[in-house]
Parts: C-alpha cells; sequence; structure tokens
C-alpha cells in the first residue's frame, strides 16, 4: 500500500491551485456567474491548453491515460475554488461514456473535446423517476425503417451549452445510450440557472430522428456503462466537496480569528473552537473515504461501488455539517451573497442531490 | 390542571376561522399565499389592515392600549387559525417590539403618538440593533447619538436590519455616552426613515433575496422628545424586548402547517425513510409546543417572558431548519435549477416537483434563524448563566 501522491499528481495540484489563485477569486467568479453561459470560455481554452481536459483519457484518444487520482487532485482544487466549468459534464461523463463505447467517431470527438472545442452533456434525468435513471420514459422507437426519439430529460448539466447530448433512453424495455447533436429537428433546450450558480437545462425531443450509428451502446452493456460513468462523478463531486470542505473550515477559522466581539477573537470561545473541530474531523474522514473509493475505482476492485455509496453518505453528512457550521460561525456574513462562505454551502446542497443524495445512497449500501 | 379548551374557546376558535374565511379577507393575498408567490409591500399592509379591522391586531396587547387582551389559550388558537389558512406572518416590528417597550417605558405623548398607527399597521417598523461591529456583543454598538439643544444627532450604521426598505419608523439602540461599562451609555431612539441622513442599502442572502439591508446615518437630527424612558437606560428597554421577540420566534403554528403540506406533497412516494424523519420531527415540535404554552400560562399569571423564552428560540429554529431539509431532501435532484426568489417566469418552469425550487430557496434563508435574535450559542449562555447560574 502507498498512500502518496506522485510528483506528477503533485505537480498537477500545484498548477490547478496556482490557477485558482490567479484567475478565480471571489469576484472573478461573480462576473463568471453573471454571463450568459454560466462558465468563462476563456477559462475553458486555458484547461485545454493546460492540457487538464485531456486528463482522464486514452493515449490512443489523444489524452494523458491519468485516471481517477488525476481526476480527484483536479476537482479537490477546483472545489476549493469553486470552480464552475464544465469540466463534470463535458470531460468526465460525456468522455467517460463515449471511451467506453463502441461510437466509431469517437477518437475525433474526444479531439475536439480535449482542444476545448467542443461541448456534450449527458442527459439522464428526467422528471418523474427521481434516482431510478434506468426506468426512464424517454424512448427510441421505430417507425418505417427509421429511427425516432421522444421525451423529456431534465437537469442536463450545461445543456445549455452543449453541442452535442449523449441521451440516456429505453428502446423496448431495454437502455440505450445514444448521440444526438443539440441542432437537430425536434430537439427544443431550455437553459436554467442552478441553485450553486452553475446552469443546467431541459430538453423535450419530439420525434427527433436518430439514425443507427448514433447508438453507443445498448442494453446491459449501455447500463455498464451508464453505471461506470456515475461512479466516476460521483468520485469527482465527492473530491470538489472534499476541497470545499477544506476551504470552508480554514475560511472558518481565519475568519473566527479577525471577528473580535466581547473584546476578544471569537476564537476564543471553546463551543466555536469545537465546532471548528468538528468540521475538520469530517473533512478528514471524507478525505480517507474518497481515497479509499479512488484507489479501488482505479484498480477496478469489485468493491469500488459500495465504496462510492458510502463515499457519497459521507459527503452528504459532512457537507451539510461542515457548510451549516461554516454559515453559523459567520453570523450574519455567512447568509450574504457577498461573501463566499454561503457559496460553499450551496454547492454542498446541489452535489447531495445529485447521483443520488444521502439517503438514496445509506439504502444502496450493501452491510456486510 | 387540565388540557381542554372550553366551550368559550372553541366558540372563539370558531369566529376567527370564519372571519378568515370571510369576505373581509384581502383576496389577492389568499391567492399569492396559495401560490406561493411573493408578497408586496402592499399585500402586507393589506393583510394587517384586515386584522384590524377585525380589532384582532393587539392579540397579544393589553387592553388599555387598544389591545385585545386574550387569554394564552385564546392566544394560541388564534395564531394557530392564522398558519392554517396560510395567512403571511404578522410582521413583529411594531407589534411585538417596540410596541410593548411604547408602552411599558413611553410617556404618555410617545403611547398617544405611536401606539395606535402600529395597531391600525399606518406605521411599518424596522429594528436598528445589530451593526457591522456588534452582532452577538450587541452591548459594544457604536451607532452615536448626541444631543444639541432640543434634537439628538445621530451617526453610525446598522445592519441586517430586516425590511428597512419599506419601513417609516426605525427604533435603534444609540451611544449616547461612552461609559466603563458598555451596558450603561445606550440609550433607545424612536427615528423616523424619511429624516435627512438615512440611506438604505440592500444585502442579498444567499438565497438571492432582498430581506435585510444596512442603514447609515449621517447628522440625522432626532428631536429629544422620540427617546424612550431615560438616557443610558436603553439597555434595559433592549433586553425586555429581546425576551418578547424571542417569543414566537420559534414559529410552531406555521411548523405544523408545513409538516402537513409536506406530508400531503410526499404522501404518494412511500418513502419510509422520509416519514420517519417527519415523526420525529413532529414528536420534536409537541414537546415544544406545550413548553411554549407553558410560558403562555405563566405570562398570563403575571410573569414576564425570562430566559426560558430562550428554549423557544432555539428549539423552534432548530425545528425550523430540519423541516427545511426535509423538504430539500424529499425534492432531491429537482433543487437544482433556482434563478431568484421571484420563481420562474410561467412560459418557463422545470418539470419536477413545484415545491422543489422553493424548498431549498427556503433551507438557505431559513439558515438565519440559528443567527439572529441572538444567536443560539448566545441563547445557550443566557441559560447558563440567568437559570443554571454557571
Amino acid at each position: 500500500m502507498n498512500l502518496n501522491y506522485s510528483d506528477e499528481q503533485n505537480m498537477l495540484r500545484e498548477q490547478v491551485l496556482k490557477f485558482c489563485e490567479t484567475n478565480y477569486d471571489f469576484i472573478d467568479r461573480e462576473k463568471i456567474l453573471e454571463t450568459e453561459a454560466g462558465y468563462s470560455q476563456d477559462n475553458w481554452k486555458q484547461f485545454a491548453d493546460l492540457g487538464w481536459l485531456a486528463v482522464p483519457f486514452k493515449e490512443e484518444n489523444g489524452g494523458f491515460n491519468f485516471g481517477p487520482i488525476e481526476l480527484t487532485v483536479l476537482f479537490e482544487e477546483f472545489g476549493k475554488a469553486l470552480v464552475v466549468e464544465p469540466y463534470l459534464s463535458s470531460v468526465v461523463m460525456s468522455g467517460t461514456i463515449l471511451e467506453n463505447s463502441n461510437h466509431s467517431n469517437k477518437s475525433s470527438i474526444i479531439e475536439k473535446i480535449i482542444a476545448g472545442e467542443h461541448q456534450i452533456s449527458v442527459a439522464y434525468a428526467e422528471p418523474n423517476i427521481g434516482y431510478n435513471f434506468f426506468d426512464c420514459l424517454t424512448s427510441l422507437s421505430t417507425s418505417g425503417d427509421k429511427l425516432s426519439l421522444n421525451g423529456t430529460k431534465s437537469l442536463v448539466l450545461n445543456g445549455g451549452n452543449a453541442d452535442q447530448f449523449i441521451v440516456l433512453a429505453n428502446q423496448d424495455g431495454s437502455s440505450v445510450l445514444i448521440s444526438v447533436d443539440s441542432d437537430e429537428d425536434g430537439l427544443s433546450v431550455q437553459s436554467f440557472k442552478t441553485i450553486d450558480g452553475q446552469t443546467c437545462a431541459e430538453l423535450s425531443f419530439e420525434n427527433v430522428s436518430i439514425d443507427s450509428e448514433s447508438i453507443l451502446a445498448s442494453g446491459d452493456e449501455a447500463e455498464a456503462i451508464f453505471n461506470k460513468m456515475i461512479n466516476v462523478s460521483i468520485l469527482c463531486i465527492s473530491a470538489e466537496a472534499v476541497g470545499a470542505m477544506n476551504a470552508s473550515y480554514m475560511k472558518t477559522v481565519q475568519y473566527t480569528k479577525e471577528r473580535e466581539q466581547f473584546s476578544q477573537p471569537i476564537s476564543n470561545f471553546q463551543v466555536l473552537q469545537h465546532r471548528m473541530v468538528d468540521m475538520f474531523i469530517e473533512t478528514e474522514l471524507t478525505k480517507s473515504l474518497l481515497i479509499k473509493a479512488t484507489l479501488q475505482l482505479d484498480s477496478n476492485d469489485p468493491e469500488a461501488g459500495n465504496t462510492i455509496s458510502a463515499l457519497k453518505v459521507q459527503v452528504g453528512k459532512a457537507g451539510r455539517l461542515v457548510g451549516q457550521h461554516a454559515v453559523q460561525l459567520h453570523g450574519g456574513m455567512g447568509v450574504s451573497n457577498e461573501m463566499s462562505i454561503g457559496h460553499y454551502l450551496k454547492r454542498f446542497t446541489a452535489i447531495d442531490s445529485m447521483f443520488g443524495n444521502t439517503q438514496h445512497h445509506i439504502n444502496k449500501y450493501q452491510t456486510k | 390542571m387540565d388540557i381542554g379548551f372550553s366551550e368559550q374557546d372553541l366558540q372563539f376558535q370558531e369566529e376567527i376561522r370564519a372571519g378568515l374565511n370571510g369576505a373581509e379577507y384581502p383576496a389577492h393575498v389568499k391567492e399569492k399565499q396559495e401560490k406561493g408567490t411573493a408578497l408586496t409591500k402592499q399585500d402586507l399592509i393589506d393583510f394587517h389592515k384586515f386584522l384590524h379591522s377585525k380589532g384582532w391586531m393587539g392579540y397579544n396587547w393589553p387592553v388599555e392600549y387598544g389591545g385585545t387582551g386574550w387569554s394564552p389559550v385564546q392566544i394560541y388558537l388564534f395564531l394557530n387559525e392564522l398558519a392554517a389558512a396560510q395567512c403571511p406572518t404578522i410582521l413583529p416590528f411594531g407589534l411585538n417590539m417596540v410596541g410593548p417597550v411604547i408602552y411599558t417605558f413611553g410617556t404618555q405623548e410617545q403611547k398617544d403618538r405611536f401606539l395606535p398607527d402600529i395597531l391600525e399597521f399606518n406605521t411599518w417598523w424596522c429594528q436598528g440593533y445589530s451593526e457591522p461591529g456588534s452582532g452577538s456583543d450587541l452591548a459594544s454598538l457604536k451607532t452615536k447619538a448626541v444631543l444639541e439643544g432640543d434634537h439628538y444627532i445621530v451617526n453610525g450604521s446598522k445592519t441586517w436590519t430586516t425590511l428597512a426598505q419599506n419601513a417609516d419608523w426605525i427604533f435603534c439602540l444609540v451611544r449616547t455616552e461612552t461609559t466603563q461599562k458598555k451596558q450603561e451609555g445606550i440609550s433607545f431612539l424612536l427615528i423616523d426613515m424619511n429624516s435627512p441622513g438615512i440611506e438604505v442599502k440592500p444585502i442579498i442572502t444567499i438565497d438571492g433575496d432582498h430581506e435585510v439591508n444596512s442603514v447609515f446615518f449621517t447628522d440625522v437630527k432626532v428631536p429629544a422628545d422620540q427617546l424612550i424612558g431615560e438616557e443610558g437606560k436603553g439597555w434595559t428597554y433592549a433586553k425586555f424586548l429581546l425576551a418578547h421577540e424571542r417569543f414566537g420566534i420559534a414559529g410552531v403554528p406555521v411548523v405544523k402547517v408545513q409538516i402537513d403540506k409536506l406530508k400531503k406533497l410526499t404522501a404518494n412516494y412511500n418513502d419510509t425513510d422520509l416519514n420517519k424523519k417527519i415523526a420525529e420531527l413532529e414528536i420534536d415540535l409537541e414537546a415544544l409546543e406545550f413548553t411554549e404554552l407553558r410560558t403562555l400560562a405563566a405570562i398570563a399569571d403575571g410573569g414576564h417572558p425570562g430566559a426560558e423564552s430562550s428554549i423557544l428560540k432555539i428549539r423552534g429554529t432548530e425545528i425550523q431548519q430540519r423541516l427545511t431539509e426535509l423538504y430539500v431532501e424529499a425534492a432531491g435532484q429537482y433543487i437544482l435549477p433556482y434563478e431568484g426568489p421571484e420563481g420562474f417566469d410561467s412560459n418557463r418552469t422545470p418539470s419536477g416537483p413545484e415545491y422543489a425550487s422553493p424548498s431549498v430557496a427556503q433551507y438557505l434563508n431559513y439558515r438565519k434563524t440559528s443567527i439572529y435574535g441572538g444567536s443560539n450559542e448566545i441563547q445557550k449562555n443566557i441559560i447558563a448563566k440567568a437559570i443554571l447560574g454557571v
């Protein structure tokens, strides 16, 4: 067993940290949130130039052949600065599905993703199925010699900016993953701001014609690829949450040392010290499960999926505790939109809600 | 001891219910409350004017000042009926805060001048307590008032001032003297918000709403007859007010209605985990509700709400916050789309349950409850000191 990051991994962390310090203070981020796209195209270009968009892809597709460890390094640092660029949707989610599919064109599409020229979003959620993504009502049906897609997909991350979608649908009772260009006839896209300042979209498909080559995977294969994508995605947002927890408790410690009430820094008060210790403990415990899950995914351990559920539960509970304590200890400033601390709470809330919330994963977890 | 309501109590409840369902109740307010649409300033004025027209505004005031003189049981029934009818919360600033201070410590002239307007809701009050450097340590406040002839000249700033953007008057704690003991140099001033030198700046909270403000005072002239009680005794009045503020802050009747609503919204989920959590919350609420009734009974026997009211504040806000968490949990991933307190355009709404988006806004907004009105940490200090004597 070796739980140390390699020099290369530490260098990547340094690089992301430096980027965020220079380009991603709270004011920079606020300006990005106000834009129509909800993320910065300049930053995205820089991500591409720095090679970050190539991180998880195989060498044969132009990637760096890195794995879950490097992804969590990236996301931990993203979490500290609350980065909103669509790395999760465009690189992690779409990339995982594309790379594991038999799509004839996948190399050229991945190349465009790596170059930062192409955005893809995965459409998995629907209005009425909760977290049971395979129970979807969006269906691919045959009419004559043509295939057509009908239904509604919701909460599509970064969907308003996507050039292409990968849609989870149902074909005669079995799952299919289909590629659909965003300008296809019969597809309408409505974009919304999200609670944490990002964007998501609702897609409506009305007799969108699909050619058979656009089917990336079907049946058990489609579900296996999809589950793999969900696991990697949970890993990434968990790493992001760990970064955000780190930042939250450190900012809180800093604030309580500076804020004076009753003629002394409020960090002198033991009740607040213990709260901050609790925040620290939860952060460390989350980091531990994160590393365990990362290494299990990295080594294709069959236990990985179960650890991912454990991790998601820990992230939900710890995120809530750390986020709420951070706001509480900042007092009124904590609920002010002008301070970063409340934005971490928003991100924890969004993260808990995605890919199965705490209760969902408690139920999914298999006790040993 | 007995727990039942008398025949008269039940008749009283019936009267309130009929009144709230009657034709005089402002229909636009009812409609917006049912839909969960944000209320305007005028909506709130209309609602309070309605209460006044029924003679209910002074529901917790003594008869001699125009109040109803209702018994604790009647107050309890009244507030429960308001919540059940989905009425807006009665604004506390005039009625529960400055009103009791004025009728307890004010001059006859001040009572005549201010109390009727509070009951008729001709004036909207806001609270000038917290300052940027004085939150939990309220007595360290720095906003200064200097007496020059028959006027005070006020300089400084207040913050987290709820709905100051709508207010006609503000009651302020100001420093009239720098004393050894910081509590001793504080005075209680009533200030017209239209006075030259007052500036109100919005503070946007994490749910995107504009509810609180910063209020700045630059050489604001305040007639000396707007001082309450004695100069330098403001801290006594402030504490009296805070004890009153904590009463009702538990929000029990509203929580009860919100729990019922959540149960209805999730009835077809068959989610046993969620149902257990709702049951636990209801149990805690029962204990809190009866604690509040005990406090009410003690007040009716001539007592004043004391440090015990801190229990209501602490547990009440904990329950309110947990309830918002349950709403968020029930809505799951559909909480994601959110475009601000005004809600979505009617021609572009995201799918998923309609309650999802307001739920997450409420969750974020309600983080304030364990911070305001004296943070819950401060409330525990009060109990430790005043009741446990440690």
